[in-house]
């Protein structure tokens, strides 16, 4: 494919790499440019002036700047996946074959129907949604929130996942630095030669910031020559870690940073096995923000016209890139500053057409130049732009005294000054201050450890960013041997504050968002003058630019019109991100299975060999139920499971309880003031099932808990809670309890840990378990709990406790031998038709069984809501005893469990549903409690639950509505005695 | 009756694939081993017994039980402290087992078993820290986590302990990872998506080195 | 946000846990539901210099009493719990 020809590129010159020619394709158009292009770059080079539609009025919009302040020139970078949109094309480097397309435009770029828009413009003002759609309120769902949000917003995501991996890093210095600039490079040179652990951030791609496009002489070599030599004495310096790509983009408490780092975005992909971006979190004991100013636009009619362009940003296109914005270019400035673009174009062989200067003053040297290269120096402001979308083609000046004056041009360079960026500076809620010889906000306070030097601090002579950058490092480094300081001259900066030339048409304040001189003066008539209203009213500032460009601008318009002074009128406040950080790099690894961590339990991939359904609970991976071929559904599988431990033996993994070993001599005390019940009187080799309080009364947690040894208790928590109990026990023992002489450690892990239940048990058991361990009813009682030794040689401890309401033991043994029990589990209990089942068999035996679990311990239930008031010990303290005792949790008509069973046996029962008296109505008015826990019992063959009822124990018997609204149904149920299994509880002692 | 055996099984034997991951194209930057037999008892000092058992300690094992974040080693232990009044005791061949150590240290401490309770890693390389730095919001810079630091920290959320070993011969940083055994897949597949980049090798030892 | 824990220097935010104010003091066996009421729900809203219950469960798993000015953040103490290092008690 033929690339079009470079007509914008000079013959010689630039940081551009001539020798690698890149192609590349901008809306379907193929184009040429060098390594060391930013697309922006590149479709200069190729002429190209038109590069987007704006957001609201889709005007035409061209390249206003050369970084990563762009407002206007906006695209979608890459196609498919990998398509992403809002990316500046002037900080895009180039690469062969990268494919952007332009936005906000349908059906193309320079025909672009939506343009219309711009007829309609007198409604899209200030608060136009606000005032607009509100009303009819139906309407807004139905016709104009689908109609705003075709037409609105800039560029379409990719609608597929990322493919690219992300992740994120940690890094610790003592001396970190924003920039690479004159002040940044001499803050990294003093405070690296001192040994200091540096890094400097810079976020473009080449270092020197300003300098390559400015130059300039520092210790009297060229600024090229110098950046080279100095990055030369960095690289030597093992404690100096420079990071290019990395924009510092926030500053968080305790010196600590965010940075981005586009690590392969320079790229079509990432190579294999490497990320695309990586988000850092930077650790630093000082910080120096060497992170440069933002030059200003003035905000006049026509602005916004493809061809405006930065007068900085012109001198970094001819300097840095060696392409040419415009051949006839003109300038609209009111400080020294731009004048140096006059010098940079008349050297690169281009017309200047003309320079307004706002100033009256204009230097005798200017003058000089300008009588050489035959340009006039007007002085008055630009008052309109005719162009389009092919670019400028005359401006009209207002000349100071009152005459008009057309000059032809196809480009125009604006200064309106300089704002140094204050945004690290700001970010924990400091507010620059207003500095009058330079007419900007400059850093007041700065969050502990930072400082800002050079232009970010509001010093833009190059010997004063040399200095102010080599002083920083000096201070931050805090040691000696940093050398001697960068030397260079100051060049002089005047400036005439300008801010908006009055006129007609339309003068773009925020070109991002489309918010013009009028919608600011619109929302200071309004009212909206405080600059937190301004801001929200007319949505300045609240592009992905964050009003880099426009902010300050904004504000000094509304101080105008309210009669205020800038200082007066003051900033909104700073937030991070300084740039756009995308949500997969903060995600980084946690994505997909990744997206936390997860816990697997001893006996997982021997379940996943038996095909077992698993189910997420909390981080865990747990067996749900064991499909065998031939089986229809889950709940039948899960019938089949609780029939085969019914009639005869089954295992559960159960590992994921929560345990803790308890240890010392006051481990009984401690564990009296946890639990509502007495622990202290347990004996060694039993087990007590306990519950545990919040100290407001309300239950925490449930388990049992056995005392292996005089001073050894070995504690069992639920799954869910596992963590938060450790928790709190800790805070007990070191907060609440410290005299207490006790231990705790978390054998969670050590431990695998089964169940087996059903009448069977002991047959089983009696395979796996040495004989010399006695397991009849006497020599192992209910709620026993040992160590007995098994066959083959290893120790087990059992516990002869019962979740299901069946003959059970709890087995474990230590985790890395989790697996073989399993499998000789399935071994020895083959002739006894052993059934291994998961965790809805479990839940359904233990509603069978009336025991309460997560539905029930909802953290509004009290012990005695629960039925298990009785066991509140009255003969200690403990942890809730106080607070339980309270009115309202005593109260008679307090909620409490009850079981349930449809009056249809054939209906089947769902949580949720709320219980209402037979007598009443269905609604809101009659609730008198829901169904919390329900399952399909295999057992009694029909639908069985647990609810919490008002009353409920004293209305057994009685038949009541279940209604649930959100499914739609309404039918009878009976309240019943929660135990719906062996009330007597005979299988489980027997 | 059936015979049983009893293989024991660590957590990463699974996901553990011997050989190269990653990156090929470079040298590799990573070596991770897992550690699959070990001893680990916790051992956490009584209310005033920090004395007794010090000197208990330095009786058993012939050094002083580290009181600060650091680990120490003798021919056939090492004492990782693990917070304040504990530290772990890693050894192996059972020498200081459970058993025998509750003999010499219940009057002053209470003992846990963890030797089943966690996957012990180490990791090597040359990247090692690039590496971890990903993982760990500690400052592994040899002026900050020496050899012989140690830490009780988090990676994932996820509690780990963390000490440095000796450099290798030709250099190369060492780090050891205790990981809960039931993190432990999860962290695996953490680890090798942050050192892919760097190219790993990976490997695994029966028994402490 | 970092903190010095007195034990394992100093760590990120995200080792930590946040609990709430140190300030009350859980009444003693035999309190009134008064004193535990005010022990339970009665907070002060510092805007300043206000002591705190801090966990160091992705740490050490020492509970702390932390000295944070709620305006800025900074930390000017960090205490272990009275219950913290008992193995020195009357040593
Ligand atoms: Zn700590």
């Amino acid at each position: 494919m033929v690339s079009h020809a470079q007509t914008h590129r000079l013959a010689s010159g630039g940081l551009i790499d001539r020798s690698a020619p890149l192609n590349f394709r901008f809306d379907g158009k193929t184009f040429a440019g060098f390594q060391g292009d930013t697309l922006a770059s590149a479709l200069i080079a190729n002429g190209v002036k038109l590069v987007g539609r704006s957001f609201k009025y889709h005007r035409p919009r061209g390249i206003l700047t050369s970084g990563s302040e762009e407002p206007n020139a906006l695209v979608e970078l890459r196609t498919g996946a990998r398509r992403e949109p809002n990316t500046k094309a002037t900080t895009a480097e180039l690469y062969d074959g990268l494919e952007a397309a332009s936005q906000n435009r349908w059906p193309s770029l320079r025909h672009d129907l939506m343009a219309v828009n711009q007829l309609f413009s007198p409604i899209f003002v200030a608060g136009f949604y606000y005032k607009t759609f509100m009303w009819p309120a139906k309407f807004w769902e139905a016709i104009y929130e689908p109609a705003i949000r075709r037409a609105a917003g800039l560029g379409r995501a990719a609608g597929v996942a990322d493919p690219d991996h992300y992740d994120k890093a940690w890094a610790h210095c003592d001396v970190l630095i924003a920039g690479s600039g004159p002040a940044g490079l001499a803050a990294a040179l003093a405070s690296g030669r001192s040994g200091a652990r540096v890094i400097l951030c810079e976020e473009d791609f080449a270092l020197g910031g300003r300098l390559l496009a400015d130059g300039g002489t520092i210790d009297g070599m060229p600024a090229a020559e110098w950046i080279s030599r100095t990055l030369a004495e960095l690289a030597s310096l093992p404690n100096v870690r420079i990071m290019n790509r990395t924009t510092l983009f926030g500053v968080y408490d305790g010196g600590t940073y965010g940075a981005i780092e586009r690590v392969n975005d320079h790229l079509p992909s990432p190579p294999e096995h490497q990320v695309r971006q990586r988000l850092w979190r930077i650790v630093a004991k000082r910080s120096i923000v060497a992170a440069g100013a933002i030059e200003r636009p003035i905000v006049f009619a026509g602005n916004d016209t493809p061809g405006v362009m930065m007068a900085s940003a012109m001198r970094t296109y001819v300097e840095r890139y060696a392409v040419t914005p415009a051949k006839r270019i003109a300038l609209f400035i009111n400080n020294e500053d731009g004048w140096r673009t006059v010098e940079t174009a008349l050297g690169a062989g281009l017309q200047i057409a003309a320079v307004v200067d706002a100033r009256p003053d204009v230097s005798a040297a200017h003058r000089a130049l300008a009588a050489k290269a035959g340009f006039p120096v007007l002085n008055g402001f630009v008052s309109g732009v005719d162009g389009g979308k092919d670019g400028v083609r005359k401006i009209s000046v207002a000349l100071v005294g009152g005459a008009r004056a057309e000059v032809e041009a196809d480009g125009l360079g604006v200064s309106g000054g300089w704002n140094p960026a204050v945004g690290l500076t700001s970010y924990h809620r400091g507010r620059p201050k207003w500095q009058d010889d330079i007419s900007a906000f400059v850093p007041d306070s700065a969050p502990p450890g930072m400082v800002a030097a050079g232009a970010a601090n509001g010093a833009f002579g190059l010997g004063a960013c040399l200095r102010q950058g080599f002083a920083a490092g000096v201070a931050a480094a805090q040691t000696a041997g940093h050398g001697v300081p960068p030397v260079a001259d100051d060049e002089a900066f005047s400036l005439t504050p300008l801010w908006h030339v009055a006129g007609k048409g339309k003068a773009f304040v925020d070109y991002q968002h489309d918010v013009t001189a009028s919608d600011i003066e619109l929302a200071q008539r309004e009212g909206f003058e405080s600059v937190e209203h301004l801001k929200r009213y007319t949505t300045l500032g609240m592009a992905t630019d964050q009003g880099k460009t426009s902010n300050v601008a904004g504000l000094a318009i509304m101080a105008a019109v309210s009669g205020k002074s800038i200082p007066e009128t003051g900033t909104t406040i700073y937030r991070p991100p300084y740039v756009p950080v995308a949500i997969g790099a903060f995600a980084g690894h946690h994505r997909d299975e990744n997206f936390h961590a997860t816990r697997l339990t001893p006996s997982h991939h021997w379940a996943a060999e038996q095909g077992a359904v698993f189910v997420d609970t909390g981080l865990w991976k747990r067996a749900q139920w064991y499909p065998r071929a031939g089986e229809k559904d889950w709940l039948e599988s899960v019938t089949r499971e609780v029939k085969a431990v019914r009639g005869g033996v089954g295992f559960c993994d159960v590992s994921t309880l929560g345990k803790i070993d308890v240890h010392g001599p006051d481990a009984g005390a401690f564990l009296d003031r946890v639990y509502i019940n007495t622990f202290s009187s347990l004996a060694v080799g039993k087990a007590r099932y306990g519950l545990m309080l919040r100290e407001d009364g309300m239950v925490y947690d449930d388990g049992t808990t056995s005392r292996l040894a005089e001073d050894h208790y070995f504690l069992t928590t639920t799954t869910a809670k596992a963590g938060p109990v450790m928790q709190h026990l800790e805070f007990c023992r070191q907060v609440l309890f410290p005299e207490l002489d006790v231990q705790l450690t978390s054998v969670s892990d050590q431990w695998a840990q089964f169940s087996i239940a059903g009448p069977k048990t002991r047959d089983l058991l009696g395979e796996i378990v040495e004989p010399v361990a006695d397991l009849s009813n006497e020599g192992f009682p209910f709620m026993g709990a040992r160590e007995v030794p098994l066959r083959g040689g290893i120790m087990a401890r059992l516990f002869r406790i019962s979740f299901s309401g069946e003959m059970a033991f709890e087995i474990s043994v230590p985790a890395r031998y989790g697996d073989a029990l399993v499998r000789n589990l399935m071994l020895a209990g083959k002739q006894f038709g052993v059934t291994p089942y998961g965790t809805e068999a479990l839940g359904v035996m233990r509603i069978e069984k009336g025991h309460v679990a997560g539905p029930e311990l909802n953290g509004a239930t009290t012990a005695a809501d629960l039925g298990l008031g009785k066991m509140m010990s009255t003969k200690k303290d403990f942890i809730g005893r106080v607070m339980a005792g309270r009115e309202a949790l005593v109260a008679p008509d307090r909620q409490v469990v009850v079981g349930i069973k449809p009056t249809d046996k054939t209906r089947r029962l769902r949580s949720g549903a709320h219980i209402i008296p037979k007598a009443e109505i269905p609604g809101p008015d009659h609730d008198q409690g829901y169904v919390t826990s329900v399952c399909f019992s295999p057992t009694l063959d029909q639908w069985i639950g647990l609810a919490l009822v008002e009353r409920g124990r004293e209305r057994i018997g009685e038949i009541v509505h279940a209604h649930d609204p959100l499914r739609g149904e309404n039918y009878d149920v009976e309240l019943c005695n929660p135990v719906f299994y062996d009330p007597d509880g005979g299988r489980q002692r027997g | 009756m059936a015979e049983f055996s009893w293989l024991p099984r660590s957590p990463l034997e699974h996901v553990l694939v011997v050989g190269a991951y990653g990156a090929r194209d470079v040298a590799p930057g990573i070596s991770l081993t897992e550690i699959r037999n070990f001893d680990l008892i916790q051992i956490m000092a009584r209310r005033g017994k920090g004395a007794e058992l010090a000197n208990a300690a330095k009786a058993r094992f012939g050094m002083a039980a580290p009181e600060v974040p650091k680990a120490v080693s003798a021919s056939d232990v090492t004492l990782i402290w693990s917070g304040p009044d504990q530290f772990l005791v890693l050894s192996k061949g059972g020498k200081h087992a459970m058993d025998i150590l509750s003999q010499a240290f219940s009057q002053f401490a209470s003992l846990s078993d963890q030797s089943h309770a966690r996957a012990l890693i180490s990791v090597s390389g040359m990247k090692a820290c690039a590496m971890l730095a990903k993982l760990s919001s500690l400052d592994l810079h040899p002026a900050s986590f020496p050899i012989g630091a140690a830490a009780a920290t988090s990676i994932d959320h996820t509690s780990v302990n963390l000490w440095r070993g000796s450099d290798l011969p030709d250099g190369q940083a060492v780090f050891n990872l205790l990981v809960f055994a039931t993190f432990a897949e999860s962290l695996w597949r953490t680890m090798l998506d942050a050192a892919a980049e760097y190219g790993v090798d990976i490997g695994y030892s029966e028994e402490l080195g | 946000m970092r903190i010095v824990c007195p034990f394992c220097g100093e760590r990120e935010l995200g080792e930590f846990t946040y609990l709430g104010d140190a300030k009350p003091v859980r009444p003693s066996a035999g309190g009134s539901e008064h004193d535990v009421f005010d022990y339970l729900y009665l907070r002060d809203n510092v805007a300043g210099a206000m002591s705190e219950h801090w966990y160091h469960g992705g740490g050490c798993r020492a509970w702390l009493k932390i000295t944070r000015n709620t305006l800025t953040h900074e930390i000017s103490s960090v205490e272990p719990a009275a219950g913290v290092g008992a193995a020195k008690v009357g040593g």
